[in-house]
């Protein structure tokens, strides 16, 4: 176990030259060294390896001598990000291609991280708008959207007879349902994590208020968001349709909550539906809808934009290369076939007419498409991650009962303003202009 | 000390003292630099302009990084009794038994052998269960899992660095001093914990300040909440560099942790003597 | 030590009653990881219903956890063998030859290790990869050395210290240089303290995940602690592998303690402590 008087030299140097070697071996073998090799860094977990894979084999057939190699990263977007701002700042080539989460591009693009994508003239007619929006910056497009998601009203069929519509017949309903002994009422995202805000940015819309308005001024401190927020808070400990476990469930427990049979409704994306109609698991499939989130007077029903996007790496060698696979990926054939094997939805409006998409995702695709018309992109701003923590911070405090909702939402619009205002920036990234 | 005596201290020292130096050198004194610096990875176009000790400066004015630094004062606290209680305790035990003692010793440092994030997300899943209260959705009780969390873990490392002590006790001092009528508890006092010292002074001096840096148990269990209640500074400090990308306020902040970190250790030092120049042998 | 016979059971009660108190939640862990996934979301139970072995053979079948545990063990191989080389003779230096500036390299050893890792992670992979060592085990061994060098210093530090003097006195009088001091008569002598920093140093490195994430790229050199970070999704946490990856990662541990357990032994029985 011990080894003795062993200096650098007899141990260091054999065991860097395995490494060098075991290195050279495992990097050599696989292909052609003087192919030019693209990378590309994403979600690859389970399914979405294989449509990869696939589609990967495909563009190399299309465009020799490219070879195309898959970096992994953890899946967990916050792991994901923190590599990313890792290996951009240090100026890595390489990955080419990032997969980013919708509320990454404003931020990386403004810290000059990723490319332009104006000069490709990508045709950008062919995707929702509001996913365009979301990737622009001061005027320039960087980066394409790849599928989308939004926040959706999961329902069991046997327990009601249609989709509560407003938050006053959601509560009556989740009321009703735990009397007659489903274990929860509601159950949806709490923890204090990036889909706190998405389940409050809901809400937040469905009472009518925003978390920042036309005009580019934080609005998260309105009445309607206190009235949001009170509705949260009190679904949990007062009229206690939400469990108190909510505060600490992130999207996989939500879903197993309402998978199990334990939850009469549940907000969830839609990746949740296909794992819901799987028999062999679930024990609500066939029993259950899905509609959008509800929504009271004076608001409107609400879903909350998420999804991904491709970018290119601005130190990438090989641009080119790069948007040629950005392209190929983001094309209709491929959407659908990520569609069917992996169930995320498009973000190709046209692919929602047809009767295939309905077919491969397993639920009615124009309704789908009606949400997705309506969702509500989070700010467009390079200060995303940061107005996100502190509203994240100041959500949970409010909801496990450290503070009152209208403190804690002052003090977040407060947080928030000064922010901004250190920054020099308008909160809006049409508008965005240089600091002074 | 004569010409070969001073040829032999560098030939021991210096090989450990040059690779520690190479490594570290460079990222330590780019974080301080870095810290004097305002350096916001979002907007380049401000550029990097040197702005002395105001990062620091804000620091002090900053309430979520005096909370971050209370917590963590609280829990280096706690956590640090509670293992060398127990750890003491076990330590004891484990020199006492003579049968299936490579077995028993092997059993007692699993915890410490799980990694970190793994051993976490355990606990994680065990204070989750829908049996008993909503322990992470309280700003109090979501310390008792971090708390128990890194006593699990930690304590076998305690154990055994006073384990390996122990076995370096002369045991004839013991029956001298049990012959001599002396009970267990008074040999223990008088006894055993003097010479236990060193033992016990490592191990003092390593958990607190590992504790103080604590930063894989919590942000897998509570990720710093609810809310920031239960956030230590490493936490914050990670949070400012890699969450809000602000580079000069987080190297701030982290040059403020090393410090603290480095005067705590130097407090320990002379408190228990650890580094008395004790010339042995000469 | 000299114990009652009811002390002594006293002793072994509480000693298995803390161990088992330690053993508690790998036996959780151990029991989810058998049954099958849905189980996992509700209450934890101390007895299985169903056996299922589907989390094993994904680990194995479609996560290849053989690589992880391979690269692990090479990474705290080497970084605890040049923990205890080169950091033994310098604690040697440390705690028996009269010099100045102890405290301060002691303090400056410490302090490094003591260094927030949050914030040398970035300028430690910019030097890693201008010496193009990102990916690489060399490139792992290097910062872990950082904090496992210091740990090793100071622990051997207290072993040293704690050797009777007489035994080397001895040996220099009859003639042996200080090297050669070192070498015969108090390294052996060492061998438990030696042993017991070899396993925390090695433990440490086992367990270590900031550095491992941000130095490492691909499958081919990432860790256990990274590998198992990597099995959760985007939304799903594969917790039915996780807790089986963590309890197939303490195996090795597990081995490698048993073994160095005898050596400790050993040491004890060779006669070096008595007078």
């Amino acid at each position: 176990m011990t080894r003795r008087g062993v200096g650098l030299s007899a141990v260091g140097r054999p065991a860097a030259a395995a490494a060098l070697a075991l290195l050279t071996t495992v990097a050599g073998c696989a292909r052609d060294p003087s192919a030019p090799v693209l990378t590309f860094s994403g979600s690859a977990v389970g399914l979405e390896a294989d449509v990869l894979g696939r589609q990967f084999a495909r563009f190399e057939a299309n465009h020799p001598p490219l070879t195309v190699r898959l970096r992994v990263t953890p899946d967990a977007a916050d792991e994901r990000r923190q590599l990313y701002v890792h290996w951009l700042t240090a100026r890595a080539a390489d990955p080419d291609v990032l997969q980013l989460d919708v509320i990454w591009t404003p931020e990386f693009a403004a810290a000059g991280w990723i490319l332009a994508l104006d000069p490709f003239q990508p045709d950008i007619t062919g995707y929702f708008p509001a996913a365009i929006a979301a990737n622009r910056w001061q005027e320039h497009l960087y980066a394409l959207p790849w599928f989308v998601d939004v926040g959706m009203l999961y329902w069991r069929t046997d327990l009601m007879p249609a989709a509560p519509t407003d938050f006053e017949a959601l509560t009556r309903v989740a009321i009703g349902a735990r009397s007659r002994g489903v274990r929860d009422g509601f159950v949806w995202q709490g923890a204090r994590y990036e889909g706190l805000v998405t389940v409050f940015l809901e809400h937040l819309g469905g009472f009518g208020g925003a978390i920042i308005d036309e005009a580019g001024a934080v609005t998260v401190d309105s009445a309607a968001a206190v009235a949001a927020l009170t509705f949260m808070r009190d679904a949990v400990w007062a009229t206690g349709i939400a469990p108190a476990t909510v505060l600490t469930w992130q999207e996989e427990q939500v879903r197993f909550a309402f998978q199990n049979g334990q939850a009469a409704l549940m907000r969830n994306w839609p990746y949740a539906h296909r794992l819901l109609q799987d028999e062999r698991a679930s024990r609500v499939a066939g029993r259950f809808g899905v509609a959008p989130m509800p929504a009271a007077a004076g608001g409107s029903p609400t879903a909350a934009l998420g999804g991904s996007h491709l970018a290119i790496n601005a130190h990438s060698d090989r641009p080119e290369a790069a948007y040629a696979l950005i392209e190929y990926l983001t094309a209709p054939e491929q959407m659908l076939e990520r569609a069917r094997v992996a169930g995320y939805l498009p973000a190709r409006p046209s692919l929602y007419d047809t009767a295939e998409l309905s077919e491969a995702l397993g639920l009615d695709a124009r309704r789908a498409r009606a949400i997705v018309d309506r969702a509500v992109p989070r700010p467009v701003t390079p200060l995303y991650s940061q107005l996100s923590e502190i509203l994240q911070v100041h959500l949970h405090r409010a909801l496990t009962r450290q503070q009152e909702p209208r403190g804690a939402l002052a003090d977040a619009a407060e947080a928030m303003r000064g922010a901004i205002a250190r920054a020099g920036l308008d909160a809006r990234s049409a508008e965005g202009s240089e600091a002074p | 000390m004569n010409g070969n005596e001073s040829r032999l201290v560098w030939l021991l020292t210096v090989p450990a003292l040059t690779v520690i130096a190479g490594v570290a050198t460079f990222p330590i004194l780019w974080t301080f630099w870095e810290s004097l610096h305002r350096h916001d990875l979002r907007m380049p176009w401000i550029g990097m302009p040197f702005v002395g000790l105001d990062n620091y400066l804000e620091v002090f004015a900053d309430r979520r990084a005096w909370s971050a630094l209370l917590h963590t004062v609280f829990f280096v606290a706690t956590t640090v009794a509670i293992e060398l209680v127990l750890g003491l305790a076990l330590a004891l035990g484990l020199h006492r038994v003579s049968r299936g003692r490579g077995l028993l010793r092997t059993a007692a440092l699993l915890p410490w052998a799980v990694p970190t994030v793994v051993g976490a997300l355990i606990w994680r899943f065990i204070f989750e269960s829908p049996l008993g209260p909503v322990w992470f959705a309280d700003a109090s009780a979501a310390w008792l899992p971090i708390v128990v969390a890194d006593v699990w873990k930690a304590t076998p490392f305690v154990a055994l660095l006073l384990l390996a002590g122990l076995q370096q006790i002369d045991p004839a001092l013991d029956e001298a001093a049990s012959l001599d009528g002396a009970g267990a508890l008074r040999r223990l006092r008088e006894i055993t914990l003097p010479l236990l010292a060193p033992a016990l002074a490592a191990a003092i001096v390593f958990r607190s300040l590992d504790a103080f840096r604590v930063f894989d148990v919590i942000y897998v269990l509570t990720g710093g909440g609810p809310g920031t209640a239960t956030e230590p500074i490493s936490l914050y400090a990670f949070s400012v560099l890699f969450r809000e990308l602000r580079i000069g306020y987080g190297s701030a902040l982290s040059m403020l942790v090393f410090a603290v970190s480095f005067v705590l250790a130097l407090v320990w030092i002379k408190l228990l003597g650890a580094a008395r120049a004790g010339d042995v042998g000469s | 030590m000299i114990v009652t016979p009811a002390g002594r059971r006293l002793a072994v009660a509480g000693t298995m009653l803390l161990v088992t108190a330690g053993l508690v939640p790998l036996y959780f862990a151990l029991v989810s990881s058998l049954g099958p996934e849905a189980r996992l979301f509700e209450a934890p139970s101390l007895r299985p219903d169903r056996i299922v072995f589907d989390h094993y053979r994904a680990l194995f079948e479609h996560r290849d956890f053989w690589t992880p545990i391979r690269n692990s063990l090479i990474v705290a191989g080497a970084t605890t063998g040049l923990a205890l080389a080169l950091g033994a003779p310098c604690a040697y230096a440390i705690a028996r030859l009269p010099f100045r500036g102890k405290a301060w390299i002691l303090s400056g050893v410490l302090a490094v290790s003591m260094f927030p890792q949050v914030s040398i992670v970035s300028p430690l992979f910019l030097v890693l990869r201008t010496v193009g060592l990102v990916n690489t085990f060399p490139g792992l061994v290097l910062p872990y050395l950082t904090f496992a060098m210091p740990l090793s210093i100071w622990l051997l530090v207290g072993v040293f210290r704690q050797l009777p003097a007489a035994v080397e006195e001895a040996a220099r009088l009859d003639g042996a240089s200080r090297l050669r001091a070192f070498w015969s008569v108090a390294l052996p002598l060492a061998r438990p303290g030696l042993a017991t920093t070899a396993i925390l140093t090695f433990l440490y490195s086992w367990n270590e995940f900031l550095f491992a994430l941000s130095f490492t790229l691909g499958p081919e050199r990432h860790t256990v602690p990274v590998a198992i970070a990597l099995f959760r999704g985007q939304y799903q946490v594969a917790w039915g592998e996780v807790l089986a990856g963590a309890l197939v990662a303490t195996l090795p541990i597990v081995l490698l303690v048993l073994l160095a357990e005898r050596r400790i032994v050993s040491g004890l029985t060779a006669g070096a402590i008595k007078g």
